[in-house]
């Protein structure tokens, strides 16, 4: 899944001439925690270019009385005293694991989304979490069956071939962890015989950790 | 015969067909059970009723008209679509492969439940029960989990459209009741209650507490999914906190209860640790439920129950005989075990007393999760019903 799949297209930006007290009452009225902040090429036909973004965070602090209160600055200033300019921005293009990496690692909250210098769209942590539970999700009756394989080519495969001489179709793959040794995935398959479908690889040798063994009835 | 006026409604045909001979879904499970309710004296051979049959335009109340042409035409050898087009509806899948005149025997199901709800619904009978209903999987579009048509979706609509009831159902069975769920979701005449095994373990991997209906019908789908191994206290308690509740303020006409026997620790599909006895509570209770809230007007399907032969005849004459309100005998008749053990081959237990499974290690730690969840789940309806429930 990539950034494009998830980032929220309308933007709003702002330019860094509004007054804090602005950005302040348009975070409340349109229920936004981050501001791209945009400023206008000298060039006509130029995007404006991105010069900063703004979080509620930073700006709920002007004038609290908090230990990390901006020294000095007062709600009619300009944003662009607030604003941070190294911002970090996301491409379309790039797969979203990374952008949850980069948003965990710098300790941020969201990313404008740039492409060609243009201002495409905002990805959130919010985002990301609506896209795990998308992910993870059940888009067709299924049941979950988690196995561990040897973590060698052809281990996968083989276990969804196994899984394919049933006539079950598996429905999304879920890798949780792995080591040298091993590697185990979370899959939903659409069958609600999973425990039968289960006997059929432990017979083939597959370790199953779930579900749990059980013995068939005659 | 003493005790409320009462229907089992059957067909031969319905108990004498398989999917596949390997199958886990057994129809033997209705011969089964009828002759095991004639041995023990709890049902006469004139309440055993015929189903009346009913047509195609029927299943088209629910189901779409090119997946219904597609399961006939699956039916027929001579011109069987190919596998690929097939499993685009669910079909020919290790689930729900394609079995010879799939399509009437299935319809026959249906014809089977609506007779039970037009009996009860017309006051020829005051309960009634279809054990080869309960095909709660399947969709409007497509097969699902050993079920073609929905006969439980098939006979509510009729319920709601024709008699103007208002419909609780209840879902035992240890799969959340998604199909039948779906199809209500909307209405705002049909409660759907379902609880099930978590759809994070157990197949259909939904039946969630935020599951709660939409638009008119928000409110009307109530969800209580239980953890792996649970047992049948914790079971009680799960019912008890959510079903009675929800029943009492929906106020049905009529309820219809999906008895699948699955959650018993003995199924070979589920997970959970019930005995017959935690079973028996929410047939009994149900049935109270009924008197109370719904003029007794009561319907009980089968549904799920992969241990076809031991378990689900037992779990299914205890529905029966909470239904009909006549006491079953300690012992199961000696012919009928006799008879059965020749047939099948296999060694049947000796009486209805059932002896719940060694507690799990965990079973403390499954019980307040249970309780927590159901909590949440009452909290969260108390909210959009806008009422105040006791504790």
């Amino acid at each position: 899944m990539l950034v494009a799949d998830v980032m929220t297209r309308q933007v709003v930006a702002i330019g860094p001439d509004t007054p804090i007290r602005d950005v302040q009452a348009l975070m409340e009225q349109r229920n936004i925690r981050h501001f791209p902040i945009l400023e206008g090429r000298a060039a006509p036909g130029q995007p404006d270019a991105l010069v900063g973004i703004v979080s509620d965070r930073d700006v709920r602090l002007v004038g609290a009385d908090h230990p990390k209160a901006p020294a000095g600055v007062r709600s009619s200033d300009p944003i662009s005293r607030l604003m941070v300019t190294d911002v970090v921005t996301a491409h379309p293009g790039d797969p979203i694991e990374e952008t949850a990496k980069a948003m965990r690692t710098r300790k941020i909250g969201a990313m404008p989304v740039m492409d060609e210098g243009s201002l495409v769209g905002i990805v959130t942590a919010a985002d990301l979490l609506d896209a795990l539970v998308k992910m993870s999700g059940v888009e067709q009756a299924s049941a979950r069956l988690e196995v561990e394989v040897a973590n060698r080519p052809g281990a996968l495969a083989e276990l969804l071939g196994l899984i394919a001489d049933r006539r079950v179709n598996v429905v999304s793959v879920m890798t949780t962890r792995g080591d040298a040794e091993t590697v185990s995935f979370v899959l939903r398959v659409s069958t609600v015989d999973a425990h039968g479908l289960a006997r059929h690889l432990r017979r083939a040798g597959v370790t199953v950790a779930w579900p749990p063994e059980k013995q068939a009835v005659p | 015969m003493t005790g409320a006026p009462v229907r089992f409604v059957f067909d031969p045909e319905l108990a004498a067909f398989q999917l596949t001979p390997e199958h886990p879904f057994k129809p033997v499970r209705y011969e089964l059970v009828r002759t095991l309710l004639l041995a023990a004296g709890v049902l006469t051979a004139d309440e055993v009723v015929a189903p009346t049959p009913v047509g195609d335009d029927d299943l088209l109340t629910i189901h779409d008209a090119d997946y219904v042409e597609m399961v006939r035409a699956a039916s027929d050898p001579a011109r069987r679509p190919p596998d690929v087009e097939l499993q685009r509806y669910g079909l020919a899948t290790s689930d729900n492969p394609v079995f010879p005149r799939m399509h009437e025997l299935v319809r026959g199901v249906v014809a089977a439940t609506v007779t039970a709800v037009e009996l009860v619904a017309t006051g020829r009978a005051l309960r009634a029960s279809s054990f080869a209903g309960g095909l709660h999987h399947a969709m409007r579009d497509k097969a699902s989990g050993f079920c073609v048509y929905n006969d439980l979706a098939v006979a509510m609509r009729r319920a709601v459209d024709v008699h103007g009831m208002r419909v609780a159902y209840v879902d035992v069975d240890a799969h959340h009741g998604d199909g039948v769920q779906w199809l209500f979701y909307d209405d705002p005449n049909v409660l759907t209650i379902s609880l099930h095994e978590s759809g994070r373990y157990l197949f259909p991997g939904t039946g969630f507490t935020y599951e709660t209906g939409n638009g008119r019908g928000r409110g009307t789908a109530v969800n209580m999914p239980l953890e792996p191994f649970t047992d049948d206290d914790s079971f009680v308690d799960a019912y008890e906190a959510v079903v009675p509740a929800a029943v009492e303020r929906f106020a049905p006409d009529l309820i219809v209860l999906q008895a699948g026997a699955d959650m018993h620790h003995r199924d070979p599909l589920a997970n959970l640790n019930l005995s017959l006895a935690g079973m028996t509570h929410a047939y009994t209770r149900t049935v109270e439920l009924a008197d109370r809230h719904a003029g007794g007007r009561l319907v009980v399907t089968g549904g799920g129950g992969y241990d076809p032969y031991r378990t689900v005849p037992r779990a299914w004459s205890l529905a029966w005989s909470a239904l009909s309100g006549r006491e079953l005998p300690g012992e199961l008749p000696a012919s009928w075990r006799a008879g059965w053990t020749q047939r099948l081959g296999v060694e049947l237990p000796a009486t209805f007393d059932d002896p719940a499974p060694p507690p799990v290690p965990r079973r403390a730690a499954i019980a307040s999760r249970n309780r927590s969840v159901a909590d949440r789940l009452m909290a969260q309806l108390a909210d959009i019903w806008g009422v105040t429930l006791q504790p």
